[in-house]
Parts: C-alpha cells; structure tokens; sequence
C-alpha cells in the first residue's frame, strides 16, 4: 500500500518552493501513465537538439513502461514524486540489499538504486530552464531514508551516467569504474554517515 | 515513510542451526533477523520466477576461469 507525503521542489530563478508529494510504492499503470506523459515532451526536445546538432542526454532512450514489469517482484519498489497529477520524478530501488564496497562498512547491507530520472520538462539539457528543481535530491533524500525504513543504515549505492557523476560525487563517495558492471560505469556509494550529513543539511 | 501498519507478525519455528545461520547473515550485514527474512523472501521470489521462464542461473570465479550452473530445485 502506498503512503504520500510532502516534499518540496523549487521553482527556477526564484525562492519560490512548490509543493509536491513523494509516493514511497508506484504500481505498474503509475509507470506507464508517466511514460505516456513524458516521451511525446522528451522526443519533441530530442528532435530540437538533433537539429541544432547539441547532444542527447546518455538516458534518453528510458521507457519506464518496459520497467513496469519489475514491480510484480517484491525485489524492487518504484517510488516518484508528483505535482498537480504529473510525474515530476521516477525512481526504481533494488530491495533485495546490495553488499557494500566503501571502507568501514564493506559487506554490508545497501539500497541500490537501480534507475533514477527527473521528468524531461525538468532536465536543463532537454528544455532549458526546468519547470522544477530539485527533484533528484528529494528523490536520493527518499532513497536514504527507505535505507534506514529497511534496516540498510541508511547506505545507498547507484551507478552513474557519466553526465550525472559530479551530481552524485557531491553526496556519495566515488568509487571508480566499475569493470563488473556492463556499461562500465562509476559505482557511487553514501555511507551511513554521509547520510546523515545529507539529511541533516537538507533544505526544504 | 513506513509501511509498518501494512506488516503482519508471524512466529518462525527454525532449529539451532537455522537460527545460528540468521544470526550470522544478520551480523554480517547488519541487518535485524526479521530483515535477513524479508531479504530471502524477495530473492526466493526473484529467483523462482526467472528458473521457471528457463532461465538460468551461474556462479563464476574469474580468477579461476570457472563458471558453474547452480541447480535450484525450486
């Protein structure tokens, strides 16, 4: 059963904070309805950078209909955070604990988090000015906290697109290439410590 | 964010061996014991579903260049 509760995010260019609400258990048509809702906004701003020759971002291609299919599985949970009926952010966690790398906590229990994205009218590289801020770190901020909910200490651990690691190097400790994973990206990892320190400096 | 009203209690009869594995992966991990259930739960779930569509599992020491099928007959 699905809980909601309220978060903030920031207008742009202003001190204005919008309030959103963070569902902590997405079903299968939440993923697909968010689809729907994000891809005609997302290939409207590929075809404008295609024809400005301006890079992509490295997930354009995320359907998260097709990972829909992963929440019959009590192993994952897909929790998004929604403002007035739209889907502003979407991310996918692997409930079943991931062995920890960092120093001090190696071994033990940590949420990974399997896929994180913010609504494409939300990217600056898509859209240029975002219809909100911030979403990606109240999504990392749910991803602690649902680590210390399961008795993971707060620890998490994600592997990054490259255009995302100086986002998450300012939370979690990088830990490199990681030659075992396929894409050959870099392992990230914030320790339970560095948890605390970022829920503690939150702002709203 | 807590489901806790959602969550059942049940009484788990396990032997002494049984119980001094939990609390091995329980301390291992730093997970309570309940959790270290909750975890199996989600991979036995996992696994069942992927062996019975044919799929299939491995085990694989690079540094040895092994790699075995591990037989779950679940």
């Amino acid at each position: 059963m699905s809980s909601r509760r309220k978060c903030s995010l920031k207008a742009p260019n202003s001190d204005v904070l919008v309030e959103a609400q963070l569902i902590d258990e997405l079903s299968k048509d939440d993923l697909v309805r968010a689809h729907l809702e994000w891809a005609p906004v997302r290939l409207e701003a590929l075809k404008r950078l295609y024809e400005e020759k301006r890079g992509w971002p490295e997930h354009w291609h995320w359907d998260w209909s097709k990972k829909a299919d992963m929440l019959d599985f009590l192993a994952f949970r897909c929790m998004g955070i929604e403002h007035e009926g739209r889907m502003q952010g979407l991310m996918m966690l692997s409930t079943v604990a991931g062995k920890s790398r960092l120093a001090g906590q190696i071994g033990k229990a940590v949420l990974y988090i399997e896929f994180l994205e913010t609504a494409p009218w939300n990217v600056r590289d898509l859209v240029g000015t975002p219809k909100f801020l911030g979403v990606g770190v109240r999504l990392l901020e749910a991803a602690a906290e649902f680590s210390v909910d399961e008795g993971f200490g707060g620890r998490i651990a994600l592997h990054s697109l490259p255009q995302s690691d100086d986002f998450y190097r300012k939370y979690m400790t990088d830990l490199g290439l990681d030659s075992s994973q396929s894409q050959g990206l870099r392992y990230f990892e914030m320790s339970a410590e560095q948890m605390r320190i970022f829920l503690e400096g939150r702002k709203p | 964010m807590s489901n806790d009203l959602t969550k059942r209690t049940m009484t788990l009869n396990l032997t002494d061996a049984e119980m001094r594995a939990l609390e091995s992966i329980s301390t291992q991990k730093d997970l309570s014991k309940t959790a270290v259930i909750r975890q199996a739960l989600r991979l036995y779930q996992l696994l069942d579903a992927r062996l019975s569509k044919g799929e299939k599992l491995f085990f694989e020491d690079e540094a040895k260049s092994e790699k075995s099928e591990l037989m779950l007959m679940i």
